[in-house]
């Protein structure tokens, strides 16, 4: 084989693979959190504080990190498209983590008021509001089963 | 004294509770919005996590968004969106305060589908620029579904488009909003 030869495949082999990447990225869906590590474990109490004594530092180590968080549910929500969203509470009343969850879940309309669970999700953000109260935002959330 | 307490309460304690009831609120409602203008490329993304609150005696009506909280189909359109166009690691909020301006035309007692004029300020991207639209409120069995389409323009809000993806995305973005708002009642 000659040299031009080579040079041509290795060119259309490395052509070939960045198309490749480059399809996959571009069509590359958000992942199923179910499978994946969570950034960081921790109590319902624990992340509320964080936000509401330090919005900035929290944002800086939280925000699209995935997080499991544990506590009670304070309310299971459904929108009119079907869509849920748990509320998982403090002891402040008007603090929560709120879940929306990814539809791929098709177990919480068994989930109940009081239940304690652990929900994993990427943490969107804090929302502080003076009549509403304080939320911190989790997405594409799933049940963390163990 | 009871009676002067009776009294304090019947003044006091029945405002508290009168101004709790005309508050409507919400924590889950949807925003959505599409920027396509090849029919090829779907360029749209819902938001689940919107805050409204809409007080039913003036008539003043308040959204807010978490603009990271928006699900686009794929993950790097996502992440486009958040890092090259709304950077929403430096401006992470949108919101929009303004006013229903026929409120005094709403029945908040009776059921029916009531239309709306809407006019306020809507913050995006660190932008604030006047918008009014139409709407329409729903009332049925205590609860409210806010509902209103309109349109803005990218350039309104100091976002840019590439010129390599002009031919994808459009400068004009529609965006839809549906909120179920439920009957705040107080702290």
């Amino acid at each position: 084989m000659g040299i031009k030869k080579k040079i041509f495949i290795g060119f259309a082999i490395i052509a070939m693979t960045a198309g490749l990447y480059g399809y996959q990225e571009y069509t590359r869906k958000n992942e199923n959190l179910s499978h994946v590590k969570a950034n960081f474990q921790i109590q319902v109490n624990a992340l509320i504080k964080e936000f509401e004594e330090n919005e900035k530092k929290a944002n800086e180590k939280f925000l699209d990190k995935i997080i499991a968080v544990s506590g009670t549910i304070r309310d299971v929500i459904k929108d009119d498209k079907g869509y849920y969203s748990i509320v998982l509470g403090g002891d402040n009343k008007m603090s929560s983590v709120r879940c929306s969850m990814d539809s791929i879940q098709d177990d919480i309309a068994l989930l109940k008021q009081g239940n304690i669970i652990r929900i994993k999700g990427v943490c969107t953000g804090f929302n502080a509001d003076e009549l509403l109260g304080s939320d911190i935002i989790l997405n594409r959330c799933v049940i963390q089963k163990k | 004294m009871k009676k002067i307490s009776l009294i304090l309460f019947l003044i006091f304690g029945t405002g508290i509770f009168l101004r709790a009831q005309d508050k409507f609120y919400t924590k889950t409602g949807t925003i959505f919005f599409k920027c396509t203008k090849s029919p090829l490329e779907k360029i749209e993304a819902t938001n689940r996590s919107a805050t409204c609150v809409l007080d039913t005696k003036t008539g003043s009506l308040q959204f807010a968004i978490l603009v990271k909280g928006f699900e686009f189909e794929r993950a790097l359109m996502q992440e486009h969106f958040n890092e090259n166009y709304m950077e929403s690691g430096k401006f992470p909020r949108s919101e929009f305060k303004g006013q229903i301006l026929n409120n005094n035309e709403i029945n908040y007692t009776k059921d029916g589908i009531y239309k709306t004029t809407v006019k306020g300020r809507l913050q995006i991207h660190g932008e604030t620029k006047d918008v009014e639209t139409i709407g329409t409120l729903t009332l049925k069995e205590g609860k409210i579904i806010a509902s209103s389409g309109f349109d803005i323009l990218l350039s309104d809000y100091n976002i840019r488009i590439p010129s390599i993806v002009s031919d994808k995305i459009a400068n004009k973005v529609n965006i839809t909003i549906d909120c179920d708002l439920e009957l705040f009642k107080g702290k």
